[in-house]
């Protein structure tokens, strides 16, 4: 599972931000203002990956209990997937 | 050279249009040079054929019906769209919004389509007089280095066909949105990485992408940014430009 072919994302001292290019474009033609948690999901997406290895970086990441970390990760794995933004 | 070849200068840089169409050319008249070229920029039936279906995708998007643009229009979108691409390259940005200069220095008002930005300007020229210039009423050059911007006027200037061929060292940002009491304050920091990507041109590719956040970054350093609400008074343009010129 990873982010369709074409996210750009940047970081400026204030926002996460992040938009769509070439086959990404083509379904997203706007912009997204990510949190902390959502960028860090979205840079771990850029790469082929699981949501079990995500949820394992950001309990490394991140000093909360796995499991509402898990519920973190999953609800924004649902909407990027909702949104078209995910390939299998 | 061909009819429909034919060198201009934008942003102090010599590109070579080869058009389809004859139109193009009467455009932009007042940039035509008889310099070497550095940019090259060729148009393709295929480059008309793309401005026209992304043309009827947005109007589907708007809810407005279809609209029909002659070819020889779309040319001259596609050219400031590959124009836009190349200019990347040189560090050089296209942004959505009404840029003028008053005594030497340029204003750039940027917001959506239709909330105002020409018709603000537009005061600032009943106010001024003399010391007024257009650069660019639509969609100005800006050229971003460590010394600052420079605010290019280019033939893309909009229905109202605004701008001069000049430019001007730009240090504000207005982001303007409609207010029954003219009111202007420093931007938001927050706010305004997100309100300028909104009105910068935004290419299909991921390097290129990246080479525009970072000319955002450097302006975003360089410049001024300011939140201006107004009306259609006068008053509007002297509340805009007595902040704007205030000595901190």
């Amino acid at each position: 599972m990873k982010l369709k072919k074409g996210f750009v994302i940047h970081n400026t001292s204030s926002d996460y931000v992040a938009v769509a290019t070439g086959e990404a474009g083509e379904t997203f033609n706007g912009m997204i203002r990510n949190n902390k948690t959502a960028n860090t999901i979205f840079e771990l997406l850029m790469t082929d990956t699981t949501a079990t290895a995500i949820v394992d970086k950001m309990v490394e990441k991140y000093d909360a209990p796995r499991e509402v970390i898990e519920a973190d990760v999953m609800s924004i794995i649902a909407k990027l997937k909702e949104a078209g933004f995910i390939d299998e | 050279m061909s009819e429909n070849k034919f060198n201009i200068k934008l942003a102090d840089k010599v590109i070579e249009l080869d058009c389809i169409y004859p139109y193009i050319k009467e455009f932009c008249k007042d940039y035509l040079t008889d310099k070497r070229p550095e940019i090259f920029i060729r148009i393709l039936p295929a480059d008309i054929e793309f401005e026209r279906e992304k043309a009827a995708k947005e109007d589907v998007y708007e809810g407005i019906p279809k609209r029909e643009f002659p070819a020889d229009y779309l040319e001259t979108v596609a050219a400031y769209r590959k124009i836009a691409t190349k200019m990347l390259e040189y560090d050089v940005l296209l942004v959505h919004g009404s840029c003028i200069a008053v005594d030497g220095i340029a204003y750039l008002f940027t917001a959506k389509s239709g909330v105002g930005k020409s018709t603000h300007t537009h005061l600032w020229e009943r106010c001024f007089g003399d010391r007024f210039t257009y650069i660019n009423d639509d969609k100005p050059l800006l050229a971003v280095s460590e010394n600052g911007v420079i605010a290019y006027g280019t033939p893309w200037d909009g229905k109202h066909r605004k701008s001069n061929n000049v430019s001007f060292p730009l240090k504000n940002v207005c982001f303007i949105y409609r207010k029954n009491e003219n009111h202007i304050e420093k931007a938001n920091s927050r706010d305004v990485f997100l309100s300028l990507l909104q009105q910068v041109y935004r290419p299909d590719d991921v390097a290129l992408m990246q080479k525009v956040f970072s000319l955002m970054d450097k302006c975003i350093s360089k410049l001024n940014f300011y939140s201006l609400g107004c009306n259609m008074d006068l008053q509007a343009a002297l509340v805009a430009y007595n902040k704007m010129n205030e000595r901190n």
